[in-house]
């Protein structure tokens, strides 16, 4: 019961948006529903503290045959970072969202993308992720093509095709994994892998599929580019939402799959998996710097943050698990903010190239301020969050004796450093250009609400590098129970 | 123009098809059936219904918005789903009513076939609302 309330939470909220006519009440119950759905995912923090992980069949059918729903400590972590950027994403779209696009269901489609993704960080077995994906993918896909203007056409038509195309991929894993074990259950496939080694090579096909299908999702290096060709389309609201939880879930899966499966050949997917997250990082980030777009800096931004926390999986320690779930729930507050400050300016200035804006600071510290702190805390400088995270990162490479890819990341870290001081100079501090006039919306918003969600964003940054300490804590606390995967498979089949 | 024998024809064969849609709902679970094709078949009495009258009579018909439908549909789905919470065993458990021994073999009540019901509806809601919104975009018999 206690983890089919998050997928209950939003579905409630779907009906009654169906059933309400008022705008208004739509507005506030989203609010609401969005509120409970945070304290929900919070209450479930000492309960997985206490009892270790969270466990729920499903219409009473037992572990390999039923629908399992499980919650370790990964993913209640996960879940309180989505019911936070979801929380605030709903309240800043109430003034940033216009009203056309709140009437045609722009809360109603976000419900959707929560339901798809409580689903899938809670999902206990394949097929079932498969399907969350699909919720979240649809629902995901007409919030980005809502409002149906002619660059929203063209980038959410990029965006359905490419990940068409890994639901494709992830469909054909799940069937000849299932052809060749019989079974869907993540706890089951596991244990039945650990007992007979020898099948692996022939799970290869099957579990490259998935794989590919996550790197798809997660927006790494061979496989990115729906996300750059469509993050920048829909209104600023949509994208941080988008930013905040999308590409994020595809690395929570790669890292449940890793913890599950992969590492019975550590040799060959650690190598796999450090390659592709160096060439993510390296490749997003001279990609970011060569764009004069706001939104596309920051989207490039995404695929290098996703490299970071791949290669900590590709560690494989404790420590670089650890550092790869503290860095994800960073990048999730940090990337989701700087998206946030991104819609203020587009509301007030209309635009958000950077070769037209300027000055930004002069007419509004306060937003200066909330962007410097989310920039500075991607570039990782200290106390913000990012620090900490890429601390973690680092130190956990040099513990694996992985130099090589230390190296990188310390160097992208620089770069980082380079095109949010680029956005910085660019947006914030130089003399806005005189020939180039582009007419401010009218009238200009009300703001307050969008203020008010990035100040409380900005905070959380802050806290979350200065009381590092117990969240790192519980983040190792999950990366040990990863590492432990027979944990796992004995609370969910129970003991055998 | 107006053709008599097809109106005729079509309005009995919505009838036709929604006694057939209850029969497949009603023997669905345990045999061949269920909500979602019910809902399918019921949805393509309504489909003939709507290509020979206009979109307009399939709404009066219905009484209300398709979006309602849908609503009440995922509503009674809800409903199914969280009855066994109360009951004290897992969500989405079948929870069965007793019944008195004479009916054995001929009415089984209980949560599944609720939640067969809101499927049923649910599936006409969204399939009525695309065919609506398209006979609307191409302004076809209206």
């Amino acid at each position: 019961m206690s983890l089919f309330a998050l997928l209950l939470l939003p579905f409630a909220y779907i009906i009654l948006a169906l059933l309400i006519k008022k705008a208004s009440i739509k507005k506030r119950l989203a609010i609401l529903f969005a509120t409970a759905n945070f304290l929900w995912a919070l209450a479930l923090i000492p309960l997985v503290q206490f009892k270790e992980m969270i466990v729920v069949q499903t219409g009473g059918w037992q572990a390999p045959y039923g629908i399992t729903l499980v919650a370790d400590k990964l993913s209640v972590f996960m879940l309180v970072m989505v019911a936070i950027i979801f929380l605030v994403t709903t309240i800043y779209a109430t003034q940033a969202v216009d009203k056309e696009r709140r009437k045609s269901g722009h809360y109603f489609f976000s419900f959707g993308i929560l339901m798809g993704v409580n689903g899938s960080l809670i999902a206990g077995d394949v097929f079932n992720l498969y399907v969350w994906y699909e919720v979240m993918l649809m629902s995901s896909f007409i919030l980005i093509s809502l409002g149906g203007e002619k660059a929203q056409m063209e980038g959410s038509i990029k965006y359905l095709i490419l990940n068409l195309i890994s639901a494709l991929f992830f469909v054909s894993g799940v069937g000849l994994l299932y052809g060749n074990l019989g079974s869907l259950n993540m706890a089951d496939l596991s244990r039945i892998i650990a007992n007979q080694p020898e099948l692996l090579p022939q799970l290869n096909p099957a579990l490259i599929l998935m794989f590919v299908s996550f790197a798809i999702k997660g927006a790494l290096v061979p496989f990115f580019f729906w996300l750059p060709a469509s993050y920048h389309t829909p209104p600023p609201a949509v994208t941080a939402l988008f930013a905040g939880l999308l590409t994020k879930v595809g690395i929570y899966s790669l890292i449940r799959f890793y913890t599950l499966f992969l590492y019975h050949d550590a040799p060959f997917w650690n190598q796999l998996i450090l390659i592709m997250g160096s060439l993510s990082m390296i490749i997003g980030v001279f990609a970011a710097s060569s764009q004069y777009d706001f939104r596309k800096i920051l989207s490039f931004h995404i695929i290098s943050q996703v490299g970071y926390a791949v290669i900590a999986l590709g560690f494989y320690s404790v420590a670089g698990i650890a550092a790869a779930i503290f860095f994800l729930g960073h990048n999730m507050l940090s990337k989701t903010n700087a998206f946030l400050v991104a819609g203020w300016i587009k509301h007030h200035k209309g635009t958000l190239n950077l070769k037209t804006l300027g000055e930004v600071y002069k007419e509004s510290t306060i937003w200066g301020v909330l962007f410097f702190i989310s920039a500075f805390s991607l570039a990782g400088l200290p106390p913000l969050s990012g620090f900490v995270g890429k601390y973690l990162i680092i130190k956990a490479g040099i513990e694996a004796n992985q130099l090589t890819v230390t190296l990188i990341a310390l160097f992208v870290g620089l770069f980082t450093l380079f095109s949010m001081v680029k956005i910085w100079l660019e947006v914030f501090w130089k003399n806005k250009p005189r020939d180039k006039v582009v007419k401010a919306p009218l009238p200009p918003p009300k703001d307050h609400w969008m203020l008010t969600t990035s100040v409380v964003m900005a905070i959380l940054i802050v806290a979350m590098g200065v009381w590092a300490q117990p969240i790192i804590n519980f983040c190792e606390a999950a990366a040990f129970d990863l590492m432990n995967p027979d944990k796992y498979i004995e609370f969910v089949l129970g003991k055998s | 123009m107006q053709n008599i024998i097809l109106e005729k024809i079509a309005s009995l064969f919505l009838k036709a098809m929604i006694i057939v849609s209850f029969w497949l709902l009603l023997r669905g679970h345990d045999e061949p059936g269920g909500g979602f094709i019910a809902g399918i078949i019921a949805s393509t009495g309504f489909i003939l219904y709507a290509i020979v009258y206009g979109s307009v009579a399939v709404e009066k018909i219905l009484r209300w918005n398709t979006r309602n439908w849908m609503g009440i549909g995922l509503g009674i789905i809800f409903i199914a789903i969280i009855i066994p919470i109360f009951m004290g065993y897992p969500p989405l458990t079948g929870v069965w009513m007793p019944t008195p021994s004479f009916l054995d073999g001929f009415i089984h009540i209980g949560t599944p076939i609720l939640f067969d019901i809101g499927v049923y509806i649910a599936v006409i809601g969204i399939i009525l609302s695309i065919l609506i919104t398209i006979m609307e975009v191409l302004k076809w018999n209206s």
